[in-house]
């Protein structure tokens, strides 16, 4: 007990303390009475920043998501062959992955830059009129942009989970199917993905809590704009508690956060746990 | 054994926490000052001064410096907090109304008195010493302006020579030599393309501050005499069709600029004219960075309806409430205000806030701008001084941004952004 005591004091005084520290401003008043209210809680109902910024969450998720998946499983069958190359190729791949995403939102910024980037340079090149592709500016090509740059980052790191798993794939199911006369597709559908669920399920698991609480790369990239058009619910988090300094409404928008992410991840486990399950 | 393990570690713990309460007393024959500055060129002049007057002094200063981003934040927590950390604070005046209401920061007048004085010496700008006050203009002093910023009007006096435009005194003078000029320079190849005008228009503090000027000047007004928004007035709605008509002669892309970029383009020779301020003017005359030596001019604000008024954007000094060192703390903010050290300040790069200054000679000959920043400075107009600046401009920001990417008319983005300010003073309320 007594050697665990400081363990149990960083403990209390890091976590357990702020944590309820927080639970109590969220239900507190904002004014020098601090009487106890729901107030911050009622009021997200009616915030349509609030709205807006959680609706952008789920976009900029669920696409990004997407794309770095399929992108990172096609790359994880591709280099997991014996091809020339695929060393150098992999070390490259994971270059983006091992970078600040401070410094990634800061080469972005300068690339996509529509008059002095590189990003429209290139395609003037090609003989492309860039007038129109005004990449952080337009409400449209601002959202796709925070997202490709997010797709750039972090599919390495969805191929390499997945490349592990399928290194982790024995070889007699294969050569089983391969006898059944099964083709390459029905292989893929019937023996490589139900073997690699749980490294996807992992994957997908991880990369969702990281998109919904996104803020380094589009505070950099957009501060949110234009007109709020890449606004997410951390960087709103982020103004409400340092720039209005309204500690009880961001905490009440981090709960309601924290609440959606342990629900989606409660169901990321879930089915992970009933895959183990079947495996053993 | 595990209990003698225990006692020391606790030792070892308590030791370390007294070393850090006593760190104040590090130099127990000097009064030790902890000061937070800004980074950047601002902050260096003060980190400097810092350092002369410890050479000078028993006063030992510590300097804490913090990006732009972090020092709001870092010095309201502080002060909330009641720490006493620091003995003096820089502070960008906008915060100024926040940090005084919340009684964060110390009355000067009983340690004016104590040395004399009734007041600041009236060598300072008005419209900067009047930022120091709270409530503004008429309250006791709790700050001291130290860098004198305010907008500039920015243009390129070779190409109004070369179409025979005289400098522009108006808005409309403005739109027009925008687009004489976007139209005969936008004819050649890419390189030789040079736009009208250039803007910040990204969400939040980049789009109020170039919207702000043409906003007053068109009779805008952010709030009416009974303190309600008024932001979607006739005015206010024909000053934003005014900024988007502005966009058209902008390079692509200005919804989403902020000083690094409208600084691009004025140094490269993209783009006529511009609001900036005067941080930006050393830059133009340094061929390392700029294309255009020797072709920029400065001027005050254009007008329209109402003569033209800069936004107005000083550096202040403040001592906050918990400092345990407010005496030595105004010796130093006296001496580092005083027309001789500000004279370093200045040399260093810093806009001064002393009117003699600005008409010093050496300092005339090395900034040839002063005269219209002098101007500038006098004529300015502070962003509202309400405690809740902060988010107004952080809401109004966003629908003007809205308004400059095409989400919403200006009638739209007016109406909405008024709606939104009206519930931001409901709920402080």
């Amino acid at each position: 007990m007594l050697f665990i005591a400081p363990a149990l004091a960083v403990l209390l005084s890091l976590s357990i303390y702020p944590l309820i520290y927080s639970v109590s401003i969220s239900l507190q008043q904002a004014t020098a009475s601090g009487a106890w209210t729901l107030d911050n809680f009622t009021r997200l109902a009616t915030d349509d920043f609030f709205l807006t910024a959680m609706a952008h969450t789920f976009v900029y998720a669920i696409a990004a998501l997407t794309c770095e998946f399929l992108l990172g499983l096609g790359l994880a069958l591709l280099l997991n062959k014996q091809i020339r190359g695929r060393g150098l190729f992999r070390a490259s791949l994971l270059v983006p992955m091992m970078l600040p995403t401070v410094v990634v939102g800061v080469v972005w910024r300068l690339m996509l830059n529509p008059n002095f980037g590189a990003v429209n340079g290139t395609l003037k090149q090609l003989g492309l009129n860039t007038e129109n592709l005004t990449w952080t500016a337009s409400p449209r090509l601002a959202m796709l942009s925070v997202i490709a740059v997010d797709v750039w980052q972090w599919t390495p790191f969805v191929f390499l989970v997945l490349l592990a798993g399928l290194q982790a794939i024995p070889q007699e199911p294969y050569e089983a199917a391969l006898i059944d006369g099964s083709s390459r597709w029905q292989t893929f559908l019937h023996v490589t993905l139900p073997l690699l669920k749980p490294s996807i399920l992992i994957v997908l698991l991880l990369r969702t809590m990281d998109l919904l609480r996104v803020f380094d790369q589009i505070f950099i990239l957009t501060e949110g704009g234009p007109g709020f058009a890449t606004e997410t619910i951390s960087l709103y988090i982020y103004r409400t508690a340092f720039r209005f300094f309204d500690f009880g409404y961001a905490a009440a928008m981090s709960f309601v956060l924290l609440a959606l992410t342990n629900v989606i991840s409660a169901a990321y486990i879930r089915l992970l746990q009933g895959e183990t399950q079947k495996g053993t | 054994m595990r209990p003698t393990i225990f006692l020391i570690s606790l030792l070892l713990v308590a030791l370390s926490t007294t070393t850090c309460i006593n760190n104040k007393n590090r130099h127990p024959l000097r009064t030790l000052l902890t000061l937070a500055v800004v980074s950047g060129v601002e902050g260096d002049a003060l980190k400097q001064a810092a350092l002369d007057y410890e050479s000078q002094t028993s006063t030992h200063i510590d300097v804490v410096e913090f990006p732009y981003a972090n020092l709001f934040e870092k010095e309201f927590i502080d002060l909330k907090a009641r720490t006493g950390a620091y003995d003096l604070i820089m502070l960008d005046d906008p915060w100024f109304p926040r940090f005084a209401s919340e009684q964060f920061l110390t009355d000067f007048t009983p340690l004016l008195q104590k040395r004399g004085k009734s007041g600041p010496d009236p060598d300072f700008v008005e419209t900067s010493l009047a930022l120091c006050r709270h409530p503004y203009q008429t309250g006791p002093f709790y700050a001291l302006p130290y860098v004198g910023n305010s907008q500039l009007f920015f243009y390129r006096k070779d190409l109004f020579e070369k179409y025979s435009l005289q400098q522009p005194a108006t808005w409309n003078d403005v739109l027009a030599a925008a687009k004489t000029i976007h139209e005969k320079e936008t004819a050649g190849a890419d390189g030789a393309k040079i736009y009208g005008y250039v803007m910040r228009a990204a969400q939040g503090n980049a789009a109020v501050a170039d919207f702000m000027p043409i906003f007053w000047a068109f009779g805008g007004e952010m709030f009416d005499a009974s303190g309600k928004p008024t932001v979607n007035s006739p005015e206010g709605i024909a000053a934003l069709e005014f900024m988007l008509e502005l966009g058209k002669y902008s390079p692509p892309g200005y919804a989403s600029f902020n000083a690094d970029d409208v600084g691009a383009h004025l140094l490269q020779g993209t783009a006529a004219m511009s609001i900036n301020w005067p941080a930006w003017i050393s830059s133009f005359g340094n061929p390392s960075k700029s294309k255009v030596i020797g072709k920029m001019e400065f001027t005050t604000l254009p007008g329209a309806q109402k003569s033209g008024q800069a936004e107005i954007g000083n550096w202040l000094i403040a001592i906050p409430r918990d400092s345990l060192n407010a005496e030595a703390a105004m010796d130093f903010l006296l001496w580092a205000t005083s027309a001789e050290q500000m004279k370093r300040s200045a040399e260093r790069g810093n806009p001064p806030t002393r009117k003699s200054l600005f008409q010093n000679a050496e300092l005339l000959a090395k900034y040839p701008a002063y005269p219209a920043q002098l101007r500038s400075l006098e004529s300015s107009r502070p962003r509202p001084r309400t405690p809740h600046w902060t988010e107004i401009e952080n809401a109004f920001g966003i629908f003007l941004s809205k308004a400059n990417s095409g989400v919403l008319t200006p009638a739209e983005a007016m109406n909405q952004a008024n709606a939104e300010i009206e519930k931001i003073l409901q709920r402080a309320q």
